[in-house]
């Protein structure tokens, strides 16, 4: 419970209506898209850095945990206040400031919804990549807290690749701005890439310069299915290693295909084991010919069926069913242990057929779905937390698969951040003075661990 | 009807993903969590599991939802939210009774054969006193306040003759009413034509009241488009804006009269140019009277058709331009009625009505986007309504559009409203229209 007198000092700083403290708000902003609940203390929605300045340095001085929040769409636990504390919650920051078109830049507030965004870049004829399957509601905020990656990640990179500036406001209250607004920057520590993907543990951001691209002439969607689930993971490594970069390559297996068969082509032929989803984008020309040439590349590798989607009603079916996957897996179970591991791409077929033989052995579900194109694969361990027999045996699966990944070169999350549900796991990748490296750096900017806390590192408690 | 807590397995299907913020639109102006179809059913569980009371809070947000089905339409697990709300609204209305107003609106006035058209009546001979008229609009703003009116508020105004009066006019000029077991049947329009096609037409408040040309236009087509169609002049509310409010009694006691008043004509089809009616016709009469009386319910609800549905699919209605007494060579757009989009999957015969007609036409952006009504939430959340409004105006003044049509009269009424507040000129039509 926040005393009278922090409620107070709250209400002058963001204005009586932009705080809340009703049950019923509080509920609103306990939890996050791994569907856990925490109550927080209250909602604070700040319209400026002044205030959210003005508000960390409150939490400093009494002690009391801040949550920055954007929509509540992450996957790792990254907006829960696990702690109690105040939710910062940047959905009315939410102006897109300026879309630059001689130097190809934007800038935007936190709360800007990531789709929104690439609309009204599209519309200029430019285009911002990073495109998480939740873009239609995420943030450009929560986006750069977790480094937010997606499928066209394989050509164009995720989150951290169009991050050129920032302005950020520190746990102890200080507004800085990082890096640059040009091309172009190396005055001092990248500072910017240091924000990027830490998880809101080291300051809130509130204005993000962001770089764009000349929108890509045409796209072509393909979808290719296969009878055997190796014969896909093995296309994928074809298609890279033939020198044709897609910019999507999707990969989905059998239980991700069952749980999304109503938004895809009924009349697919052959027994459906795995498919891909493909997509190349640029010179129209030169796209018919690389669709081809992967098409030829699928037939080769046993493709059963390959389908090209004939228009953008077509192509934009297919698309859904791909970003309904990971919501639509409750179908198969209650609960899902979500992960989000990479390998070098020439080892999909290992991973894949990796967590197929630890999902036999442990007797669970394991659906496989994702960004095979640049290795990275959202392995979801299925089960049913009521049977906790069954729940044992998924985390033990999980660390099982942790290791394969480590054991292939990968690493344990490529997008969606530690967060709390990932943080057991940490130790399995970083070695003690690496942690203890960023440990240092948190206990630098944040002395009294007011920002976030509960995150990433085990054992983390206020001061 | 099921109750809130025989929504318990659906709430558990809601995996918290925030995939309908993105559609949502009382979340797209509010930008608060709990004004989305998220937070609705994180209330909804918080309440079953006694966490929270039926509080002024949980209240305000039930009430916060326009009923539009975007969230159900894009949810991956099939979470039908806006039902869950309406359980939650008749749970309030269960604890605490319905509002002064409300009650006194739903249970004595849409519920009563002879006060509401008497009031109705009244008002519409004495509006000139309340309303004063808008230069260039068909509407009225208020002379002084009034309870429940906005002062922004475009109103239209009510009809001299309410559509159900002047059917009945055309009946005492033409034949007497028939007497039948003791019962006086008020009489169709005009006696069945030879066509073998049957259709009853329902109008629905709005026509009735208030945009009455809208139900003669659709008279006029269905027999052109060579069925007999009579209205039964003992219909009335449809009951969903009861329904809406969470008063399923009332809702229940409307169906049943209307199930009645079409029953006593053998009908092949039961048609009506509004887009809720319709949706409560076909699907929540069902949900109503479904346990009670099965058959009859069933038989009723698979007659009901949309009249752009009737028309196209149907009737396979066609007619040369040459034949249509005024067409337009106007630029149309037209706008998805969410009851009748979503709640009855009808897209494509109101389009094809408005090729028929010959007009030009180009589509606006999110034509599926909900125009804001929300039946009463226009009502009690009058500057929220008019905001989702707004966008919607936005959309409809990018497409440059001379007339934008929709086949709802309460979408009409609103998008009127919207218009006229960010000043384009813009003319609301129903999709019938254009074509008499």
């Amino acid at each position: 419970m926040l005393s009278q007198n922090i409620a107070k000092e709250l209400n002058n700083i963001a204005g009586k209506e932009n705080i809340t403290t009703s049950r019923e708000d509080l509920i609103c902003y306990s939890y996050d898209a791994t569907n856990q609940k925490f109550l927080p203390d209250a909602v604070v929605f700040p319209k400026s850095a002044e205030e959210i300045s003005l508000i960390l340095k409150l939490a400093n001085r009494e002690a009391f945990p801040v949550i920055p929040r954007g929509a509540g769409s992450g996957f790792s636990g990254g907006s829960l206040p696990v702690e109690g504390g105040v939710v910062v919650s940047l959905e009315r920051m939410n102006k897109i400031l300026k879309i630059d078109t001689d130097n190809l830049v934007a800038i935007v507030e936190p709360g800007v919804v990531t789709g929104d965004f690439q609309e009204e870049a599209e519309n200029m004829g430019l285009f911002y990549p990073p495109d998480p399957s939740s873009l239609k509601f995420c943030t450009i905020g929560g986006n750069i807290a977790e480094c937010a990656g997606g499928p066209r990640a394989v050509k164009y990179g995720v989150t951290k690749d169009y991050v050129l500036g920032l302005e950020v406001v520190l746990p102890t209250g200080e507004i800085i701005n990082t890096g640059v607004q040009t091309a172009k920057g190396v005055v001092g520590y990248d500072l910017t890439k240091l924000i990027v993907g830490s998880e809101g543990t080291l300051g809130i951001v509130t204005k993000a310069v962001l770089k764009l691209l000349p929108l890509p002439e045409a796209t072509k969607t393909m979808f290719a299915v296969f009878s055997d689930m190796r014969d896909a993971a093995n296309t994928v490594s074809k298609i890279i290693s033939s020198k044709i970069i897609p910019s999507t390559l999707e990969f989905m297996d059998k239980e991700s295909i069952g749980c999304v068969a109503g938004y895809l082509p009924p009349d697919l032929s052959g027994s459906i084991e795995a498919a891909l989803l493909i997509e190349v984008d640029g010179d129209k020309d030169l796209i018919e010919k690389e669709a081809l040439l992967i098409r030829g590349i699928c037939m080769e590798n046993s493709a059963t069926d390959v389908r090209i989607a004939g228009n953008r009603q077509e192509a934009k079916a297919l698309w859904q069913a791909r970003r309904a996957i990971s919501p639509s897996m409750a179908k198969l179970k209650p609960n899902k242990i979500n992960e989000d591991i990479v390998v070098p791409r020439s080892k999909i077929p290992d991973a894949i057929m990796g967590t197929r033989d630890i999902a036999k052995k442990y007797n669970i579900i394991i659906a496989n779905f994702g960004h095979a194109g640049d290795g990275n694969i959202h392995v979801n361990v299925m089960i049913d937390k009521s049977n906790s027999g069954e729940f044992e045996r998924g985390k033990t699966a999980v660390e099982e698969i942790f290791r394969l990944v480590l054991s292939l070169g990968g690493t344990i999350s490529g997008e969606h951040g530690i967060g709390t549900a990932k943080m057991p796991y940490i130790g399995m990748e970083l070695s003690p003075a690496a942690i203890d490296v960023m440990r240092r750096v948190k206990q630098v900017l944040d002395p009294k661990g007011v920002l976030n806390p509960g995150k990433i590192f085990p054992r983390h408690r206020l001061v | 009807m099921k109750t809130l807590k025989q929504f318990t397995d659906e709430i558990n299907k809601c995996v918290l993903c925030g995939t309908c913020r993105g559609v949502c639109p009382t979340f797209d102006v509010a930008r608060r969590e709990p004004a989305s179809a998220r937070g609705k059913v994180a209330l909804c569980d918080a309440l079953l599991k006694k966490e929270i009371n039926i509080s002024e809070g949980f209240i305000k947000h039930m009430t916060e939802c326009v009923q539009c089905m975007a969230c159900y339409e894009s949810c991956p697990n099939d979470v039908n939210v806006p039902d869950i709300i309406l359980a939650a609204r008749t749970e309030i209305v269960k604890e605490n009774g319905l509002p002064f107003i409300k009650s006194l609106t739903l249970r004595n006035f849409l519920d009563s054969e002879r006060l509401m058209p008497a009031v109705m009546k009244f008002a519409s001979n004495l509006q000139g006193l309340f309303f004063k008229g808008v230069p260039e609009e068909s509407g009225l703003h208020r002379r002084f306040p009034l309870p429940l009116i906005d002062e922004r508020r475009l109103m239209p105004p009510l009809a001299d003759t309410f559509f159900l009066e002047r059917r009945a006019l055309t009946v005492e000029k033409g034949r007497k009413g028939e007497r039948e077991k003791g019962r006086k049947i008020l009489s169709p329009i005009r006696p069945f034509t030879d066509s073998p096609i049957r259709v009853g037409f329902f109008a629905g408040c709005l026509i009735n009241y208030m945009l009455p040309n809208i139900g003669e236009a659709s008279l006029k087509l269905i027999e052109k488009a060579g069925a007999s169609v009579i209205v039964p002049l003992d219909q009335h509310c449809c009951g969903m804006p009861a329904l809406g409010m969470g008063d399923i009694e009332t809702a229940k006691s409307l169906a049943l009269k209307n199930l009645e008043a079409f029953e006593q004509y053998e009908l092949d089809y039961i048609t009506t140019a509004c887009a809720t009616c319709g949706d409560g016709l076909r699907r929540r009469f069902k949900e109503l009277l479904g346990d009670e009386y099965p058959e009859r319910v069933n038989a009723f609800c698979s007659k009901v058709r949309d009249i752009t549905e009737l028309l196209v699919n149907e009737l396979e209605f066609e007619i040369s331009t040459s034949h249509i007494p005024h067409p337009t060579s106007q630029l149309v757009t037209y706008h998805d009625p969410c009851h009748l989009n979503r709640g009855q999957g009808i897209k494509d015969a109101p389009r094809e009505l408005i090729e028929i007609s010959g007009a030009r036409f180009k589509e606006m952006s999110h034509p599926c986007r909900c125009c804001g009504l929300g039946g009463s939430f226009n009502i009690t959340d009058y500057d929220f309504s008019m905001e989702i409004a707004r966008s919607k105006a936005e959309d409809i003044k990018n497409t440059g559009a001379d007339i934008v049509a929709t086949a709802c009269p309460g979408c009409m009424i609103q998008i009127k409203d919207g218009l006229h507040q960010i000043g384009v000129k813009a003319k609301v039509l129903h999709v019938v229209e254009l074509l008499v």
